[in-house]
């Protein structure tokens, strides 16, 4: 991003065209412009093509672009989404964590079998402190697993690739196992299913959706402006005044827009009528079909007719947490020392050591932070599945790999975004849920996700080399 | 002289005489792995027949490998056992060493997996009979139409596509009829619940909730699915089915959200092997114990006695069974049951 844009800085040798002087005006990064456009494309054909089959109220007449399957996704993705943020920085540093995804399994085991065979019995069932109990073991766990793989990568010298490899085969199929005897841990506590997304109390609702909307668009424009006021401090080249409005107004408009599409989703028909129940509300005639089957599904019938009774999901409680994370991660590989050195470290090793980074104890540190993230995914996960099995984190791995790599990340290292991979994340798992709408073949989905990850990788690579 | 011997103490016991042997032989099971839990289960239910009919257990374990398992018969061969039962864990490379017991003189069970060879016997569940009763189990809960969605196994398991064929099969009047129509049919990579989860999710988009029945091939997939109707609020009122006897599947069967989870206990598998083994040590014809029946449906189609064992479809008013039989505790089964489920009052 920033390294391209001044990279492809050589002033007044090259006679700029229009595009290329737009972009470098807005300092848009180009790649991100890609992915997006990508992903966008394969929506389209996805919801073009499930109309084909039933028609829907998609913006093509499909499934896929309707609020409930983007919504649905959001959710789908967050997980791997979550993961990849870490993984950014493992491979920026030119290290390689494979065990992720059996480390997924190994924690979701240790909250679940912790929260189901002692904390429930002890403290009784539902009790409150369990699902906090159960995070911060859950938590602890990952990061001191973490540690170790990063204490062994720097301290011991194994290669992270042989470290990990022996913790993919040994966390989640070894001890995991060992923990839960092979059995699938269910049902979690109650609360800390909300964590999943799959139940109504985990739906932020529309308002605090359109809150937490407005602030995140404020906070846009007091980054722009405060960046501004940055650069004019230090006498850096500034952006044109309209190239900020512009960002700042995409930016915004990106925000509102998701906002406005989670909050379309309409809480499912059979939801409501037991919320009803629940809260003693009488169902106005007039909906006669809440079989989950048909008029309820139209939102605007509903809206008339039973006044007060429609709700919508807004933000699900696991994207808000991915989106978090990507904020969180953006702001510690961009804004912090550490971030700094990370991309230090990966760029040049050696020239980072003599320049008194502690590369060994940074190593410790992200590896940690990896075991973190995937703590707070298995967290996110085995709450979504509301159970925890041996085979939760399984090939997890390759996939947050895959995503990163998708966004941009360059094996050799010290190249790589937090939101690019986050959008790799998004552009696989969109492939993977349009092609289960069209309920096509697995090993189709296979072979397509597998040539993008190669595709993707193939066109970055041209990119780069036009760019120098 | 010792055989000739042991088929008159068999015919002895056919005419009803005591079942213990006055000259005790020896059982040998080679297990392929013993990493799962599982297989403990058998082998307690084979060791309890077996020394109660006065007769010697002894056991290798192969490790999740081809070559020592053909190296733990060739022992099992030179410490001259008269049955040994086979959990073969590559069935066509196990061939070679089925072979040298036959040269020995020794009886071979094909236990749980099959191999091909026409002197073994081979005892199994009813693969296909899991399916049928799946199916069976929808169609009498008075699920007889509608959109069905099927979620089935990874597709790299030859045992995915034998459960589709009996699930299909007794479907298949509906099918045909296009009273039941089949929306959603999805593999499974890896058989991973949540996996399944995302299948579901998907399918209930694209068919706008309009499921009537989820088939699911086993009870770890059937949980995601019904995580995924739980989020539409349908977990209950949508029947999904299940195999196994999974504890978390016997608690949601107990709680409604789980139609039936089609049990296959283990020690009844092992219980009737090792009667077979028994009977076969006391002479006893493989064609002529009880339960026999010609099976050719394997790989290449070689007759084989076989005694199928049917499984035990699991529903809400047979609950009670599974936890007579030990197999999980009533607390676990109705763990948040609050309505009356007859075996968890």
């Amino acid at each position: 991003m920033a390294l391209d844009a001044n990279s492809s800085e050589s002033p007044a040798l090259v006679q700029e065209g229009a595009v290329a002087r737009f972009f470098r005006a807005t300092e848009i990064d180009t790649r991100m412009l890609g992915m997006i456009a990508a992903i966008l494309v394969v929506w389209c054909i996805f919801d073009i093509w499930s109309g084909t089959k039933i028609a829907n109220e998609g913006l093509f007449g499909g499934s896929f672009l309707t609020p409930r399957n983007l919504w649905t996704l959001l959710v789908q993705t967050a997980s791997i989404a979550i993961m990849a943020t870490g993984m950014v920085l493992v491979i920026v540093m030119r290290h390689i964590d494979l065990s992720v995804g059996s480390l997924l399994t190994l924690v979701a085991t240790i909250s679940a079998v912790l929260q189901v065979q002692h904390l429930g019995p002890a403290l009784g069932v539902g009790h409150w402190s369990i699902w906090i109990l159960a995070t911060v073991a859950a938590l602890s766990v990952g990061v001191f697993v973490g540690a170790c793989n990063g204490y062994m990568i720097a301290y011991l010298g194994i290669p992270s690739f042989i470290v990990t490899l022996g913790g993919l085969i040994a966390y989640g199929r070894g001890i995991g196992f060992y923990i839960s005897e092979g059995v699938t841990i269910a049902p979690l506590d109650k609360t800390f299913k909300i964590v999943g997304g799959g139940v109504p109390e985990s739906w932020l609702g529309p308002f605090w959706s359109w809150v937490l909307a407005v602030i995140a668009c404020a906070a846009i424009a007091y980054a722009v402006y405060s960046g501004r006021k940055q650069r004019l401090r230090f006498n850096f080249p500034l952006r044109p005044m309209w190239a900020e409005l512009l960002i700042t107004g995409l930016a915004s408009a990106t925000v509102l827009g998701a906002t406005h599409i989670v909050n379309s989703y309409p809480w499912p028909p059979k939801l409501i009528e037991q919320f009803a129940l629940a809260n003693q509300i009488t169902i106005p005639p007039g909906v006669e079909n809440r079989d989950g089957t048909g008029v309820c599904m139209a939102a605007d019938k509903v809206v008339r007719c039973v006044d007060g009774l429609i709700f919508y999901t807004g933000y699900p409680v696991p994207v808000l947490i991915a989106l978090a994370v990507g904020l969180v991660m953006t702001f510690i590989a961009t804004r912090t020392l550490f971030g700094r050195y990370v991309y230090a470290i990966g760029g040049n090793p050696e020239a980072a050591e003599l320049a008194g980074i502690n590369t060994k104890l940074m190593t410790v540190k992200v590896f940690a932070l990896m075991g973190f993230l995937a703590a707070v995914s298995a967290i996110v996960a085995s709450a979504r599945l509301d159970a925890a099995t041996v085979s939760l984190g399984d090939l997890n791995e390759l996939y947050v790999i895959a995503a990163a790599v998708i966004g941009g990340t360059s094996l050799a290292g010290g190249l790589g975004t937090i939101y690019g991979a986050m959008l790799g994340a998004l552009l696989m798992q969109s492939i993977a849920s349009g092609m289960q709408l069209l309920n096509l073949p697995s090993a189709w989905q296979n072979i397509v996700v597998g040539s993008v990850l190669v595709v993707a990788v193939f066109v970055d690579q041209i990119y780069r080399r036009r760019v120098k | 002289m010792k055989k000739t011997l042991m088929a008159v103490m068999a015919g002895a016991l056919m005419l009803g005489a005591s079942a213990v042997a006055a000259t005790a032989g020896t059982v040998a099971v080679s297990w392929k792995t013993f990493q799962e839990e599982r297989w403990k289960t058998d082998e307690a239910a084979i060791k309890a027949v077996v020394e109660a009919a006065g007769h010697t257990y002894v056991s290798t374990d192969a490790q999740g490998s081809a070559q020592k398992q053909a190296a733990d018969i060739e022992s099992l061969i030179s410490q001259k056992v008269d049955v040994i039962l086979v959990v073969a864990f590559d069935s066509d490379a196990i061939l070679p060493s089925i072979q040298k017991i036959n040269d020995a003189g020794i009886k071979a069970i094909a236990y749980d997996v099959q191999f091909e060879d026409p002197n073994a016997l081979y005892i199994t569940f009813d693969n296909v009979g899991v399916g049928r009763l799946m199916s069976k189990s929808v169609l009498e809960s008075g699920h007889t139409e509608g959109n069905f969605a099927f979620i089935k196994g990874d597709k790299g398991d030859p045992n995915a596509t034998f459960l589709f064929q009996g699930i299909t099969e007794v479907l298949k009047d509906g099918l045909d009829s296009g009273k039941i129509k089949n929306v959603c049919e999805s593999f499974t990579d890896g058989w991973k619940p949540d996996n399944a989860q995302k299948s579901m999710e998907q399918c209930l988009t694209a068919n706008n909730n309009k499921i009537d029945v989820v088939v699911s091939e086993n009870d770890g997939m059937a949980g995601g699915v019904v995580a995924a109707l739980e989020a539409q609020g349908l977990a209950g009122t949508v029947p999904v089915t299940g195999q196994d006897g999974d504890k978390a599947a016997l608690n949601r069967v107990a709680l409604g959200t789980q139609l039936v989870s089609v049990w296959k206990d283990s020690r009844v598998l092992g219980k009737q092997a090792a009667e077979a083994a028994v009977a076969m040590i006391n002479g006893t014809a493989i064609d002529a114990l009880p339960g026999v029946t010609k099976f050719k449906d394997g790989k290449k189609g070689v007759e084989m006695n076989s005694i199928l064992i049917p499984p035990n479809p699991i529903t809400k008013d047979k609950l009670g069974e599974v936890i007579a039989a030990g197999w999980v505790t009533k607390d676990e089964v109705c763990a948040g049951v609050k309505d009356g489920v007859e075996a968890c009052k």
